[in-house]
């Protein structure tokens, strides 16, 4: 988007804001900042400064637009996120107080929600100056602890008191695992990508393995660090609510166990000791942490992770996005493929 | 001049020249990844050659000892029925039908022949992936 597009969305965005707040007058918005390009929904912070009742206000807040064309397509819906934000905000998890979902296209020309900007930072765990960060915080030790307890606090929240049973609530059985690989066949499928055997393997094997559940509790679906937001040393907010379901705790903890967020030091996602971990989730949860359960759970992932790739690809094979980094991660399929004939033994 | 040397040389322009004379950030990212992209193309085509003939060989062997295998033992109808169009397709999809068919046969197999029979498909489908992580890791 050009320079003199950013200041007429800004503009629509000020109107928007101003029909929301009628008692406000002298508005103006600074501080604004775009990120996240094109993966995923467009995010936009900024601060809304105004006058109320003879007195200023100067209020933080996070935009969020669906361009269409995201990498989950349908399967990631703002309107959900906006849902999902408002029954936590009950909660003691720490998350973005939501103010306005809006489907109109006429407003801002997608469908987007405006939620609080908490204070605090997301450093990508990807890059030399993040992965110094972390470890940083690894050896202060007081972050660590903190990702492990926010875990265990969403874990444990009463999700129907909360009123998330929404989401749809998995039956006993291995229901949750079918429905997750159903879930991410139909993005295999409508990214008309090429037959993958080693994918027909991966799924039939799944399919054939699914576990059952002991717990049902709220499953963020990618926590690690990189999608929560830090101040002084605490998780000030847990971001990215595109993957969320009501499923097994242990699907994400088997994503917290796995390489994949490691960058390749021993630090689960580059922060926490494996063992600290462990120790802390299972007393401050109740729950036991099955070590085939999550080895099952990251064969998932793998497929998880085709589904993504072969998503973004087709994306963009198929005109829908320009994107060019959508077309890199055709060739990211076949990594992921191999990881998964590892997974299962060849 | 190849096709994979021309898209190497292009890509090396791309991310070398163009992607750091690019300020803006989004257009930057765009130019340094269409270079990362055409470099992975390039070394796909330069190998493309030699993995079909590995890949075509790899095929013919698989079906041999899957002809083998069939003729010990009566197979079930659809796994059968999956080998034939494998030797008649030599492609993805008719090797995807035959892992789901075997898949489907679980009962009617046993596990042991199961376990024979896949563990000969998964032989072929570890050689190619790792052909392919060649230009894609």
């Amino acid at each position: 988007m050009s320079a003199a597009n950013d200041t007429k969305l800004e503009a629509r965005i000020l109107d928007y804001l101003k029909s929301r707040i009628p008692a406000g007058r002298d508005f103006k918005l600074e501080n604004v900042v775009r990120i996240a390009v094109g993966w995923s929904h467009e995010t936009w912070l900024f601060d809304l400064l105004y006058r109320e009742d003879g007195r200023e206000v100067n209020s933080g807040m996070c935009l969020r637009r669906d361009p269409g064309n995201a990498l989950l397509r349908h399967l990631s819906s703002l309107e959900e996120q906006f849902r999902v934000l408002k029954c936590l905000e009950a909660t003691a998890l720490p998350t973005p107080k939501v103010f306005w979902y809006e489907d109109d296209l006429a407003i801002l020309d997608m469908p987007f929600l405006v939620m609080e900007k908490v204070p605090g930072a997301c450093p990508s765990p990807w890059g030399r100056d993040g992965r110094a960060y972390y470890q940083a915080a690894a050896d202060r030790g007081t972050l660590p602890a903190s990702f492990t307890s926010t875990l265990a606090t969403l874990h444990t929240l009463d999700w129907r008191a909360a009123g998330l049973d929404f989401l749809g609530v998995p039956s006993t059985g291995p229901s949750f695992a079918l429905r997750e690989i159903a879930k991410w066949k139909e993005l295999i499928a409508l990214s008309e990508a090429a037959p993958e055997p080693i994918l027909t393997d991966l799924i039939a094997w799944l399919e054939a393995n699914a576990p059952s559940s002991e717990h049902v509790t709220l499953v963020h679906g990618a926590y690690r660090t990189g999608n929560l937001l830090i101040d002084n040393d605490r998780i000030s907010a847990v971001l990215d609510w595109e993957l969320q379901v009501l499923g097994d705790p242990l699907y994400d903890v088997a994503y917290v166990l796995s390489d994949l967020n490691r960058e390749g030091t021993p630090l689960l996602s580059n922060l926490v000791e494996r063992e600290a971990f462990v120790r802390d989730y299972e007393r401050q949860t109740g729950f036991t942490i099955d070590v085939e359960r999550c080895r099952y759970y990251n064969a998932l992932y793998a497929m998880r992770s085709v589904a993504f790739w072969m998503s973004a690809s087709g994306l963009y094979a198929s005109g829908r996005s320009d994107d060019i980094r959508l077309a890199r991660t055709a060739w990211s399929v076949p990594v992921v493929l191999e990881r998964a004939a590892t997974e299962l033994g060849y | 001049m190849n096709a994979d040397q021309l898209l190497e040389r292009i890509a090396t322009t791309l991310k070398r020249d163009i992607g750091p004379a690019v300020e803006s950030e989004y257009p930057k990212t765009q130019a340094f990844m269409a270079g990362v992209v055409l470099q992975k193309l390039g070394r796909q085509l330069g190998l493309q050659t030699v993995h079909s003939a590995a890949d075509e060989a790899d095929t013919q062997a698989l079906l041999g000892d899957l002809r083998l295998a069939l003729e010990q033992a009566p197979a079930p109808a659809a796994v059968a029925a999956a080998v034939a169009t494998l030797a008649a397709q030599h492609d993805a999809e008719a090797l995807c039908n035959l892992i789901t068919a075997l898949y489907d046969s679980r009962a009617a197999l046993g596990e042991a022949r199961f376990d024979a029979l896949l563990g000969r498909v998964r032989k072929n489908l570890r050689a190619t992936i790792d052909r392919r992580m060649v230009y894609a890791s």
